[in-house]
């Protein structure tokens, strides 16, 4: 497969990039790529799934669109309703927003730029964007290779298409989140993208982004993504992902987030769709800051969904909190890999780390495993992790009380499952999920 | 309403209730007192469907066989039993509960379902005749309750869902003499000609505010002895070893 895929590379290379030095680099990339091959279990950050084989077993070859023009591209910022229309490319039309909660949007179809607006917003001249990231990186010098990061993301730096660089500018503050939408279909046999965000949220400045991925096509994508944010002093990220995709679909998310002086992360993942999810979170930490990550996992049919998570705080009086809930049934399998690293400068530090699990049935899995790598002396970390299975008195008391097995099953995954949304900040954030899950139960019998 | 004929527990090949009848009639109040371990939980248990036993015997309920009746249905048939442990329910919203609760039996009925407005209503209405305070609603099923607010809990769902046969398992313990009132308030209000009622307890106490039509020994797995309210009263005084 990755024979072929270096193929697919070369055409891919000539066609995307503008700049010789962009073309090096991703070409440095891909081949740094092609040396690791896909992850596998030898590596210990992996250990709970083969991600080669997985891949193996799902796709025969990765095709890229190779068809999509460049001639648009040109270095602008947008900073007002969607001016952007010098394409004539075709577009997936697209227009199934959800209709939940008021928000502004940015489109990308099948890994390209498709349409934005901030209505939302009476002024939204705060918000700087750029959907081409290629001329992004070569103005800004940007360069995103990592030696030691796993092959996925090589193969992301390699392969990335449109994606959306964003500044939230010093103290600016958006009304409504903004819902990035990623919407796939596997027309014209393409069944591989590589989405990338970068997004920057300069000092005082906040913003929730929610970041919706669809698959509209029939079949199955492989979507590798890989995303950056930037949190300067005193800012926050409220940060929201859902996924809505295909059954046999892959996705691999990988997050890396530096927080500054007094900034503020927090993450909500509702892993519910496809057969393969990992989210691999990774924050650091200044001096104050803090990063708060919650997940729920509702794994019911042939699934195997992770969150690893990796924190590290470097510097004095910082914050974190982690909470994973998992229902896993149905041959599924849920894996949740935390870890909290404490440097030596890092005193006062509060980690707390905490995963529990209900097995619906004697076939399904749940793989914990909390790493605390602390070199600080005064710090508080603990950590924790439970499975088990439903409560049989509780099923029996809602039963007494006329509701039926799965009435009964079900109000208590939701119960369970709704410890972590709660979590979240923003009302209308959480309403949605709720309701997301609500939905999720009704299909399940 | 009820009737038992002939019936057999065992658990783990250990025989708990051993060939009991018990004939519990439309308006009457029943009580069964009875040493520990005589097999008092596991009559309530078993008439509300719990499984894990053995069985063997004939339950009627209402003109039906009980036992082709799942958990639920049996709910839905006017069945009621009130817990001696209620269980926690962590996550679960009382009042989301109790509404969702109320509205599947109503359903079971064919009565169209209660709007929030119009549950909230009663709710409050009947939670404030036991003296309940309305913010435990908001907290979840039973989670961090007192003893007594639990068992007010479970007064509160009976006196929502108006079953046809109450069933209470030692409703009475862990409750003080305030809070033993005002329960046996809520169980006498809801008394009438079509209501029966299943009272089981370890001391005479409760009867003292919930008058029984019968009272019964149980005693080794079947009724001991039956009799009116004086049988308690003897008991009260003499305890179980006279039987």
């Amino acid at each position: 497969m990755i024979e072929e895929l270096k193929k697919t590379f070369d055409t891919f290379n000539k066609k995307i990039c503008l700049w010789d030095e962009q073309k090096s680099l991703r070409a440095e990339n891909f081949k740094k790529f092609a040396e690791k091959g896909f992850p596998t279990k030898k590596l210990e950050d992996w250990k709970f799934s083969n991600f080669n084989q997985i891949i193996l077993n799902n796709f025969k070859n990765l095709n890229i669109d190779l068809d999509e023009p460049t001639e648009y591209r040109s270095m602008e910022w947008i900073d007002q309703e969607n001016q952007f229309s010098k394409t004539n490319r075709k577009k997936i039309k697209f227009n199934d927003y959800l209709k939940d909660f008021e928000h502004n949007k940015v489109v990308f179809t099948n890994g390209f730029f498709n349409h934005s607006s901030f209505e939302q917003e009476k002024n939204n001249a705060g918000c700087l964007w750029h959907q081409d990231l290629e001329s992004a990186f070569n103005e800004r010098k940007m360069t995103l290779i990592d030696k030691e990061r796993n092959s996925l993301s090589l193969l992301n730096n390699a392969f990335f298409t449109d994606g959306l660089y964003l500044r939230v500018t010093k103290g600016f503050q958006l009304n409504k989140p903004l819902v990035i939408y990623n919407v796939f279909d596997s027309a014209k046999g393409t069944n591989f993208f590589n989405q990338k965000l970068i997004i920057d949220i300069e000092e005082d400045a906040k913003i929730d982004i929610f970041i919706y991925t669809i698959n509209i096509g029939k079949s199955p994508v492989f979507l590798n993504t890989y995303n950056n944010f930037n949190i300067r002093r005193n800012g926050l990220l409220k940060l929201f992902n859902f996924n809505d995709l295909k059954k046999k679909d892959l996705n691999y998310n990988c997050n890396d987030t530096k927080i500054d002086v007094n900034g503020v992360l927090e993450n909500f993942i509702f892993s519910n769709s496809s057969e393969y999810f990992k989210n691999e979170i990774n924050c650091s930490l200044e001096m104050y800051g803090s990063a708060f990550v919650n997940g729920a996992i509702l794994n019911t049919d042939n699934q195997n969904h992770e969150i690893k998570t990796k924190i590290e705080h470097l510097d004095e009086n910082t914050k974190s909190y982690q909470k994973i809930k998992a229902v896993i049934g149905k041959n599924s399998k849920a894996i949740f890999q935390g870890k909290i690293f404490v440097d030596k400068k890092a005193q006062k530090t509060n980690g707390y780390q905490l995963s529990k699990a209900i097995l619906l049935d004697k076939e399904s899995e749940f793989d914990s495993k909390p790493e605390l790598e602390i070199y600080a002396d005064d710090v508080k970390c603990s950590h924790g992790s439970t499975s088990g299975s439903l409560d049989e008195d509780s099923i029996f008391y809602l039963m007494s009380r006329g509701l039926n097995y799965y009435q009964a099953k079900n109000l208590l995954i939701k119960a369970f499952l709704s410890d972590a949304i709660e979590s979240i900040t923003n009302k209308d954030v959480k309403k949605f999920f709720i309701e997301i899950l609500d939905n999720k139960l009704d299909g399940i019998k | 309403m009820l009737q038992i004929n002939n019936l057999s527990v065992k658990v783990e090949n250990k025989i708990i209730l051993n060939g009991l009848n018990l004939d519990i009639k439309p308006g009457e109040v029943h009580a069964i007192m009875g040493p520990n371990g005589s097999g008092k939980s596991t009559l309530a248990n078993v008439l509300s469907g719990k499984k894990g036993y053995d069985i063997s015997g004939k339950i009627g309920f209402d003109g039906k066989n009980l036992f082709d009746l799942p958990i639920e249905e049996r709910a839905h048939k006017g069945l009621f039993l009130a817990f001696q442990y209620p269980v926690e329910i962590p996550g679960v919203n009382t009042t989301n509960f109790l509404k969702t609760s109320l509205n599947t039996i109503r359903n079971s009925k064919g009565l169209k379902p209660l709007d929030a407005l119009e549950f909230l209503d009663i709710v409050k209405k009947k939670a404030a005749k036991l003296k309940m305070d309305e913010k435990i609603l908001q907290r979840q099923l039973n989670v961090g309750f007192s003893g007594g607010e639990k068992k007010k809990n479970e007064i509160l769902q009976m006196s929502l869902y108006e079953p046809k046969m109450i069933i209470l398992d030692e409703t009475d313990s862990g409750l003080d003499i305030d809070a033993l009132k005002i329960v046996a308030d809520g169980v006498n209000a809801l008394r009438d000609k079509k209501r029966s009622f299943l009272i089981i307890t370890h001391y005479q106490r409760l009867l003292d505010y919930i008058k029984p039509d019968f009272v019964h020994v149980l005693m080794k797995g079947k009724i001991a002895k039956s009799g009116c309210m004086e049988l308690a009263e003897e008991l009260e005084k003499a305890g179980y070893e006279k039987i």
